[in-house]
């Protein structure tokens, strides 16, 4: 067995509101995983139902080989979880909420001790462990989540939106230390940063309404979804003319201009020569393709209306 | 087996510690108050009641009220703010822990409190005022104490489990839980009651809580019946309350 996780048809309603719809997944073990998707899209509750925290309305899930339904402590065993929000206990000291942690998952103090060193190193806090968490910034309180959720060595770790409200410098650092685990342990996290998502993951998904849009390495993502051949054209002059002329072709899907610079979508791979032959090239300074971004592809798929 | 609720319980502990000290003086000012306004101020028309002096007619039923009170309170709020603002029971739930776990320590904290308050103003009434006891008699009201400590904080974790909104807790506080304190005589003899309705006050746990610490305490035995009140209450609450937490965990 490779799998770290699987979803078998995972179904969860609230009352009569399908939030993740016949979802299934699997994921191998030392993968780091994203998946991505608009507001409400249903991240989080997949992740509550991986972690135990919520029981799925039909499906099963297993977690290193344990059902989410039957075997939810063996489960929990495997597991360390950053919630989307931090929920650090404000009347224990930094230190205290890892020993805490440490000591609900069975560690005894011989072993809990260094290993909260090394993660407080680990994690810049190691002069601040004696300080109640409600005195940290932002991005030290997720920090301190984050060392919680290690310090018992999981093998899967679910991290829901880790690193929002963090820093660059702090974003940078957590990503190095994602990717230092990838090899030990797989890692599940959800994000809004489709550069995270580039930086960090071997695979990502998109899912939107409750199901999965797409599936895929990131390089992969952006060539499934680069069929919109996008070039950009810059003008030496006639700009304006050029403007006209593009307006009027049947196989230019948009345009978008920005003073001499244009974006041009066409409709095929093939309909780059015909473009050429309507503008001539002494009138052309500069053109390129447009590498799709792994944005433009969450985009084309999740739609640009915002979600209530 | 429960060793997650040990770990629950030792952090609470911990933190109760760290707040004892400043807690003090609100946790003795309201019973010294009773006991002084009442104890005092009526003793020129109370002398005693059925020949015991009224100060030691009340003082029993003030160290219970104590008692039952924090932990109805420690109970109540902790579980509501562990479960609503800082969610920490989400982190103890995505650990080995089971669910018994979390609220059995959880109803160990609360009566933990109980016990700790109520002693804590049992030595301030010993040490301000006349009122002295038989200590052989003090095992027998320990176990009042701690049966209905025990009551009052699954009562409290049934409301910080069921109830999200924090004001309708102190609504419960103000309708359910300090009437039935009020009701079952800590200032009067129950003989006050006309004798249609005593019998249901004497079904009453409060009356069973405070009836059966005073006669603890002043003569060293809990009447049957409110001893067997007391446990089966105890028993019921705990049963229920370990049942709501789990439902409410579920959803
Ligand atoms: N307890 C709940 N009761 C009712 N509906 C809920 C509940 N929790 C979530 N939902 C709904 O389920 C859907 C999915 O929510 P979820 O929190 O999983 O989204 P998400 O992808 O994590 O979004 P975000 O990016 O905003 O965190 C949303 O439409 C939300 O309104
Ligand atoms: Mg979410």
């Amino acid at each position: 067995m490779t799998d770290a996780i699987t979803l078998h048809d995972i179904t969860k309603s609230y009352d009569g509101f399908t939030a993740v719809d016949a979802f299934s997944l699997q994921v191998q073990r030392g993968t780091v995983f994203g998946l991505l998707g608009p507001n409400g899209a249903g991240k989080t509750t997949l992740i509550k139902i991986l972690t135990t925290l919520m029981r799925p309305t039909l499906g099963d899930a297993f977690v290193e080989g344990h059902s989410v339904l039957t075997a939810g402590k063996e489960v929990r065993r495997m597991i360390g979880v950053v919630p989307q929000e931090n929920n650090l206990d404000r009347y224990l000291t930094a230190r205290e909420n890892l020993a805490l942690h440490a000591r609900l998952h069975g560690m005894r103090p011989a072993a809990y001790n260094p290993r909260i060193d090394e993660l407080l190193e680990m994690t810049g806090l190691a002069g601040r462990q004696h300080d109640f968490p409600d005195t940290f910034s932002g991005g030290m309180q997720r920090r301190l989540v984050v060392a919680r959720a290690l310090v018992h060595e999981p093998r899967v770790l679910f991290l829901d939106e880790p690193t929002t409200g963090l820093d660059p410098q702090s974003r940078r650092s957590l990503w190095d230390h994602i990717r230092g685990l990838r090899r030990t342990m797989t890692v599940f996290l959800t994000t809004h940063y489709m550069d995270e998502a580039d930086a960090l993951c071997d695979r990502i998904m998109i899912m939107d309404h409750g199901r999965c849009l797409a599936d895929g390495t990131a390089s992969q993502l952006k060539d499934a979804f680069s069929r919109a051949h996008t070039y950009q054209v810059e003008f030496r002059n006639d700009a304006d003319r050029y403007q006209g002329v593009l307006a009027g072709l049947p196989f230019v899907k948009g345009v978008e201009r920005e003073g001499s610079l244009f974006q041009i979508t066409l409709a095929d791979e093939e309909s780059i020569k015909p473009l050429m032959d309507h503008l001539s090239g002494s009138d052309i300074r500069r053109i390129c393709l447009k590498e799709p971004s792994l944005e433009d592809v969450f985009i084309s798929l999740t739609g640009e209306k915002v979600r209530e | 087996m429960f060793r997650g609720a040990f770990s629950i319980w030792g952090r609470d502990m911990r933190v109760m510690r760290r707040s004892l000290v400043s807690e003090l003086v609100s946790v003795i000012a309201y019973p010294l108050t009773l006991y002084l306004a009442f104890g005092f101020g009526l003793k020129g028309y109370i002398t005693d009641v059925n020949g015991v002096p009224y100060p030691l007619f009340i003082a029993p039923g003030l160290i219970s009220m104590t008692a039952v009170n924090a932990a109805f309170d420690e109970s109540s709020w902790s579980m509501w703010f562990h479960r609503k603002v800082q969610r920490t029971i989400e982190e103890y739930r995505v650990t080995p822990v089971t669910v018994y776990d979390i609220v059995v320590g959880k109803i160990f904290s609360g009566f933990s409190q109980g016990a700790v308050k109520g002693t804590v103003v049992f030595l301030v009434i010993l040490a301000l005022t006349p009122f002295r006891i038989d200590y052989t008699n003090l095992p027998m009201y320990l176990l009042c104490i701690a049966l209905s400590s025990m009551t009052f904080s699954c009562l409290g974790t049934i409301c910080g489990t069921v109830i999200d909104k924090p004001e309708n807790i102190g609504r419960v506080q103000s309708v359910v839980i300090v009437p039935l304190i009020f009701m079952a005589g800590i200032f009067f003899p129950l003989s006050s009651y006309p004798s249609s309705i005593l019998p249901l006050i004497q079904l009453l746990p409060t009356t069973a809580v405070f009836e059966g610490a005073r006669d603890a305490l002043l003569t060293g035995t809990i009447p049957s019946q409110y001893l067997v009140n007391l446990v089966l209450t105890a028993a019921v609450c705990f049963t229920v309350a370990v049942y709501t937490f789990n439902r409410k965990m579920a959803e």
